[in-house]
């Protein structure tokens, strides 16, 4: 080879390749309004942007697995957790999180209401994005293992379970089936809830919770309409504010950040699985 | 030295140093952080310190860069800079950006896009700066008439560097499109254009340092050139995975991006093979040293561990984790960091009083401390890394309970963090304890004679 055609050879792999690359930038281009949804971007969701980067957030976390490695990624996250629960929490992050347990904890930003009200719809619209299914199993902020038939995100790329749990059928024990639905559900109870006692993530550990219903219905001060034990459960399922579990982490204002939809997304029989399920829990 | 204007490389190189170890202490301080907990929560918090440690690294790095330019053009095309007080000019006014900018950080005043976080006025400086500086080396070229091919590659690089900026000075409302600009400018900086100078740096000091043939080492020069664009330009797509980008990057970005590594695998033989062939003809063999050590720590950080995680099936599960800072730290060290770290060890015996060609036995303290420091770096994190790919990211654990469980790897990544800033720190002072000297002297020519286009 000569030196002459060395520099050919660089000068035209340079070209063709680049030539290529714009060609499918071109092409990205015609395709990015439909992916991320672009009708979407409203002047909320970029105000949001403009918080999420004057606040720097992307230099602890990231978005899109982009950014910082030092906090949680944050793509999903508004499928994972509520808007009352994520703006309590941006108020005061302390009240969530313990720096002696986990050793890291988020400094309070002092973000205005509707600074936090913007980012939330800005987070909300980055979840929505067809990433092809990724994160391919939910990352989680706090707790154990779940397993992977939690399907946060409305995907179907991430939507394929590996399948490593024992899966159901319509003739298993309903406790077994209310396992499945505590698994599966969306968003999963798992992402929110552990079983086990003293685990208490962004809501309370639900070990021993048949014990602690009996005492909360026996109370004079309960505001519920729960007869038994397993109307406390049903009840705290569908109406989640109907009585709160004290702590600011978990309520504020009178409503639970326990997401309020699962009376819609759950079918009847779901909702009798899980309720025979948790009352197991004692 | 043979240009008295090559003198203003010393300037470029003591700024370059300075930051350096600036950047350090903010590296150390985040390290400290992971582990945590962090008693200067509300006064620099890990969002303060990462981007300062980061911006840092670049703004050095292109210190570097300028100053080794400085150098290397006088000695290319034989004849004094066109301009030293443009050079100096320069100098001021990047180092006031630089450090105007880090001030801002401390109050949070920045864009908040990674690696890019420069505000605006600072951007256009930085711009500023290029144009004065691309003038600068042009008209040096220009008046002189002779231009070579290293030269050539050298100043493409840097054009094209300064071209690649642009997409970062425009806004997107978009959040997926600004993901996909942002990295035009960082992707094809560090995997394309930057490998350029980057390639240039090694033949001019290869062709001084082991008196390799010219011809062969330039016409290797356009080899790698030519690889580094084949697979840099559309292995962009490696971060194109998972943003909300058309499916069809993810192909893309396996295949072109997995071809990465033969640029990088060809200068390591360049340097390795130069060095065989022709033996050490200069007695400078620290400077040699940190050449064939830059080629061959850049093809294990960015070629073996790029690699890695550079296919989508295996990238799916290590994005957005201490993987990806494994692969930053090695790669960017060996590539960049390095070589500057060539050109300083270079060029320093001939711009300081006193100081011994061979280099001192702290100089190379320095070199076998940075690089098993660097290297137990990227195993720290390789280990917490893969350590939270499995708990956090297949096993389902949360990701601040996943922290929890690889604090011994936060250990272990300030223990060698420490190692490795001890020989920067003697780098450093190594540097600053020889008093600078700026005349000229007529040393012989180190190359040997040359056809170039034009001569
Ligand atoms: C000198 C050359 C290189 C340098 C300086 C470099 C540097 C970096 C840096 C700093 C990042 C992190 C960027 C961010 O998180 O914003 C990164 C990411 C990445 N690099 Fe490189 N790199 C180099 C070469 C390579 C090569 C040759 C490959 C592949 C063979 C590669 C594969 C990747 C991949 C896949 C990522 C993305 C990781 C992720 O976010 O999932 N790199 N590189
Ligand atoms: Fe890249």
């Amino acid at each position: 080879m000569t030196n002459r055609q060395a520099r050919v050879f660089a000068i035209a792999s340079t070209l063709i390749a680049a030539l290529i690359f714009l060609i499918l930038t071109l092409d990205s281009h015609r395709q990015f309004g439909e992916l991320t949804n672009a009708e979407n971007i409203t002047p909320e969701v970029t105000r949001g942007k403009d918080v999420w980067h004057k606040y720097n957030c992307i230099n602890c976390h990231t978005l899109f697995g982009e950014g910082a490695y030092y906090a949680p990624d944050l793509t999903k996250i508004t499928k994972h957790r509520g808007e009352a629960y994520l703006t309590a929490y941006m108020r005061d992050p302390s009240k969530f999180y313990d720096e002696q347990t986990h050793r890291r904890l988020m400094p309070t930003q002092d973000l205005s209401e509707e600074e936090i009200s913007d980012l939330i719809a800005f987070l909300d619209w980055v979840s929505n994005v067809d990433n092809q299914g990724w994160p391919p199993r939910p990352i989680m902020v706090t707790g154990a293992a779940v397993p992977t038939e939690f399907v946060a995100d409305t995907d179907e790329a991430s939507a394929a379970p590996a399948g490593d749990t024992t899966p159901v059928t319509a003739e298993d024990d309903p406790r077994a089936q209310g396992e499945y639905v505590y698994q599966t559900a969306s968003p999963a109870c798992t992402a929110c809830h552990s079983t086990q006692p003293g685990v208490d993530m962004a809501g309370p550990t639900l070990a021993g919770l048949v014990t602690r219903a009996q005492a909360i219905i026996a109370a004079e001060s309960y505001p519920g309409e729960a007869q038994d034990v397993e109307g406390y459960i049903r009840e705290s399922i569908v109406a989640p504010s109907a009585y709160l579990v004290p702590g600011d982490m978990y309520s504020a204002g009178g409503t639970s950040f326990m997401p309020q939809g699962y009376g819609e997304s759950l079918t009847e029989e779901q909702i009798d699985q899980l309720v025979a399920y948790l009352a197991t829990l004692k | 030295m043979r240009y008295k204007s090559q003198s203003v490389a010393y300037w470029y190189f003591a700024v370059a140093m300075v930051l350096f170890g600036l950047q350090l202490v903010f590296g150390l301080l985040s390290a400290t952080k992971y582990l945590g907990p962090d008693p200067l929560l509300y006064i620099l918090p890990f969002d303060v310190t990462k981007v300062i440690h980061t911006n840092l690294l670049i703004v050095w790095v292109l210190t570097g860069f300028m100053g080794a330019t400085y150098w290397m053009i006088p000695d290319e095309s034989r004849t004094e800079l066109h301009s030293v007080k443009l050079a100096y000019l320069q100098l001021i006014l990047w180092t006031l950006m630089g450090v105007s900018a880090i001030i801002g950080y401390l109050f949070r005043y920045g864009t908040g896009n990674k690696l890019l976080e420069q505000p605006l006025p600072h951007k256009i400086v930085i711009v500023i700066c290029m144009l004065i500086f691309l003038y600068n080396i042009g008209m040096t070229i220009k008046k002189s008439g002779r231009f070579t091919t290293t030269e050539g590659v050298l100043l493409i690089g840097l054009v094209s560097s300064a071209v690649l900026f642009f997409p970062a000075l425009l806004y997107y409302e978009n959040y997926t499109v600004s993901i996909f600009y942002r990295w035009w400018t960082i992707h094809l900086w560090v995997e394309g254009v930057w490998m350029m100078i980057m390639g240039a740096f090694l033949a001019y000091l290869l062709i001084r340092l082991s008196g390799a043939d010219r011809e062969v080492m330039e016409k290797w020069l356009y080899v790698i050139v030519g690889l580094v664009f084949i697979a840099g330009i559309l292995g962009t797509a490696h971060h194109y995975y998972w943003v909300g980008v058309p499916q069809y990057w993810l192909p893309i970005g396996g295949l072109f991006s997995a071809l990465e590594p033969a640029a990088l695998a060809g200068m390591a033989i360049y340097a390795y093979s130069a060095m065989r062939r022709s033996g050490l003809a200069h007695p400078n063999s620290l400077a040699l040293h940190w050449t064939v050590g830059s080629a061959v720590f850049a093809l294990f950080g960015a070629g073996l561990l790029g690699l890695a995680h550079t296919f989508p099936a295996v990238n799916k599960w290590t994005h957005g984790t201490l993987i990806t800072a494994m692969h930053g730290h090695a790669a960017f060290y060996g590539a960049y960091a390095m070589i500057i770290l060539a050109m300083i060890t270079y060029t320093l015996p001939k711009m300081t009083y006193g100081r011994s060609e061979k280099g001192s036995s702290l100089g190379y303290w320095a070199f076998w401390l940075q690089i098993s420091g660097m290297f137990g770096m990227t195993l720290s994190f390789a280990t917490a890394g893969l350590g939270q790919v499995y708990l956090e990211r297949i096993m389902g654990m949360g990701y601040l309970d996943a922290q929890l469980k690889i604090q011994v790897h936060f250990l272990m990544l300030i223990a060698t963090g420490a190692l490795f800033a001890l020989g920067v720190a003697l780098f450093i002072y190594d540097f600053f304890r020889h008093r600078p000297r700026f005349e000229a002297d007529d040393e012989p020519v180190e190359d040997a004679p040359v056809k170039t286009r034009d001569s």
